[in-house]
């Protein structure tokens, strides 16, 4: 049966503003945020993903999606920090060194935070020092790193030689995506896990985390 | 082929001072046309050469002009400044693209062509999240009612000018034929759901700037080639047809020989051999580029279309694979229909 809640309906077809507005209204009704999230949004954002996946959504309504999600995720995130709720995982997130291109690991950190993730988005260029601070630091248990350009790539094979030479790749899942990544190429370079679609990335990361 | 041009570069040791010599450029864009046996002087596929332009033009350096984006509408003051300052900017590398055409008109029998991002492409690397806007104006959100939507149209307005004004600079070079390359103009940036359902953005965002430029060429008699290597729609593809190339250079996500039943025989199509997944030799071994290169040719040919063997775009130095990228080039172009 279909979900017709108007939240679940809100992220479904990207309206911030209903998004936030029924947000409100729920958590002022007394409803537990943590229960708008596991109910409503997360399942919305899987659908969102399923629907990317099939091709009834494109890269847009999945922004749209992530933008509506995310202003829902104002009103709660504080919330569930007091709870001291518990995330599905940490996820460092960043375009390696070199490569500025953002869109595809904004759609992945979308989807991971539609999942229930928390994030720590580093951005594009990223030197294999922040992934590692990430996880030092911040407490990621997951880093994922994308690439648009095959002239970038190596630096992710660099970056997981690092997290060795670190002494903290046992710490910590790698997963790896962008346009000329494939699995060959994860396997390779000794990633934990590799998607070609951002929906993929968040089952790959539960998976990693389960795991 | 771009990718010749980009090999032959890599194999120099002073590249960067080459990018800023119009006629070493020149010489190596010929260089590479000798090498790879063909009368059409391709130069690199550089498209941050106008990005540049515009963050020098705005006081920026070069240094900054790849993370460069503008994050507000600009007042109509500082726009008026910037558009007028598009008019008469002529960058280091804008100079030396323009010069080595000229060395190539003047100094060999080859056909010169020039290279420029497209306006929607341009637009797209000037904000931080183009395609949010973008959704919304094809939504029919005005840039009255909307700071993101009018920052896009602003956008989108200076890259047009700019990129008006580094075709006059190559046509005026002695370019025969320029390159525009719309890689944004594809389902990651303008959602096909949206299209169908009756959006009008593609034909706003995209198509709009392109035909004007294009008649720019055409009133120059110089010929468009318009490259785009991105995701496309049947439907874009069609419409792209509007813009009447000589040759359309189209990404390997295309099957070049449907395509030839979208695009009219005075368009030639050009490509699409995946050279971005040239490095990998498990994936991409030498046997698989020949075995591809072969289907190419031979449903080419049968469709009965004028055709071009190429490769879908120059991004390819990748540290270490130069060996295996350099033979599959070779063994592509081997390859005897």
């Amino acid at each position: 049966m279909s979900n017709t809640h108007p939240l679940y309906q809100a992220v479904l077809t990207g309206d911030v503003r209903t998004a936030k507005a029924v947000t409100q209204e729920a958590l002022a009704a007394g409803v537990p945020p943590q229960q708008l999230l596991d109910e409503q949004m997360v399942p919305a954002m899987d659908e969102v993903g399923r629907r990317f996946e099939t091709h009834e959504y494109f890269v847009p309504e999945l922004l749209l999606a992530a933008r509506a999600m995310k202003g829902a995720l104002e009103f709660i995130r504080p919330l569930l920090a007091d709870s001291g709720a518990k995330s599905a995982g940490k996820v460092a997130i960043g375009t390696v060194k070199g490569d500025l291109h953002d869109i595809g690991k904004n759609l992945v950190l979308a989807m991971l935070e539609g999942g229930g993730f928390e994030i720590v988005d580093l951005g594009v260029d990223v030197p294999v020092e922040k992934f590692i601070a990430a996880v030092k630091e911040q407490g990621a248990n997951i880093v994922a790193m994308s690439a648009l350009l095959t002239t970038t790539m190596p630096s992710m094979k660099a970056a997981i030689a690092a997290f060795s030479e670190a002494g903290i790749r046992d710490k910590v899942k790698i997963m790896v995506g962008g346009a000329p990544v494939t699995q060959d190429f994860a396997d390779e370079i000794g990633a934990d896990g590799f998607s070609d679609n951002a929906s993929g990335a968040v089952r790959l990361a539960r998976t990693l985390v389960a795991n | 082929m771009p990718v010749g041009t980009d090999l032959v570069l890599h194999h120099k040791t002073d590249r960067a001072a080459i990018l800023r010599d119009g006629a070493r450029l020149g010489q190596v864009v010929a260089e590479a046309a000798r090498r790879y046996q063909t009368p059409l002087a391709f130069p690199l596929m550089d498209l941050t050469v106008e990005k540049e332009a515009l963050v020098t033009t705005l006081g920026g350096s070069s240094d900054e002009a790849a993370t460069y984006h503008f994050h507000e509408p600009l007042g109509s003051d500082e726009y008026q400044r910037l558009l007028d300052g598009i008019r008469d900017v002529r960058t280091v590398r804008m100079a030396a693209n323009s010069d080595a055409l000229t060395f190539v008109a003047r100094n060999t029998d080859l056909v010169p062509v020039g290279m420029s991002i497209g306006p929607f492409s341009l637009m797209t690397k000037l904000i931080s999240d183009p395609i949010t806007p973008i959704y919304m104006a094809g939504s029919g959100v005005t840039s009255d009612e909307d700071d993101e939507v009018k920052l896009v149209e602003q956008c989108l307005a200076l890259a047009e000018a700019l990129i008006a004004r580094s075709l006059a600079l190559q046509i005026s070079a002695g370019a025969k034929a320029i390159f525009v390359c719309e890689p944004a103009a594809n389902v990651a940036f303008i959602s096909p759901k949206q299209i169908n359902a009756g959006g009008d953005v593609f034909e706003r965002y995209v198509m709009a700037p392109n035909l004007r430029l294009a008649a720019i060429l055409r009133s120059a008699d110089v010929d468009l080639v318009f490259h785009d290597c991105g995701e496309l729609t049947d439907q874009m593809v069609r419409e792209f047809t509007r813009l009447d190339p000589a040759i359309m250079s189209l990404g390997s996500s295309r099957c070049l020989w449907e395509d030839a039943n979208l695009v009219p025989n005075s368009t030639v199509l050009y490509g699409n051999l995946p050279t971005k997944k040239f490095y990998s030799d498990s994936e991409t071994p030498v046997e698989v580029v020949c075995n591809m290169t072969r289907e190419l040719l031979a449903k080419m040919k049968a469709a009965e279309h004028p055709y071009i063997l190429g490769s879908e775009c120059d991004i390819l130095a990748v540290p270490g694979s130069m060996d295996a990228i350099l033979a599959k080039t070779e063994a592509f172009l081997s390859v005897k229909a």
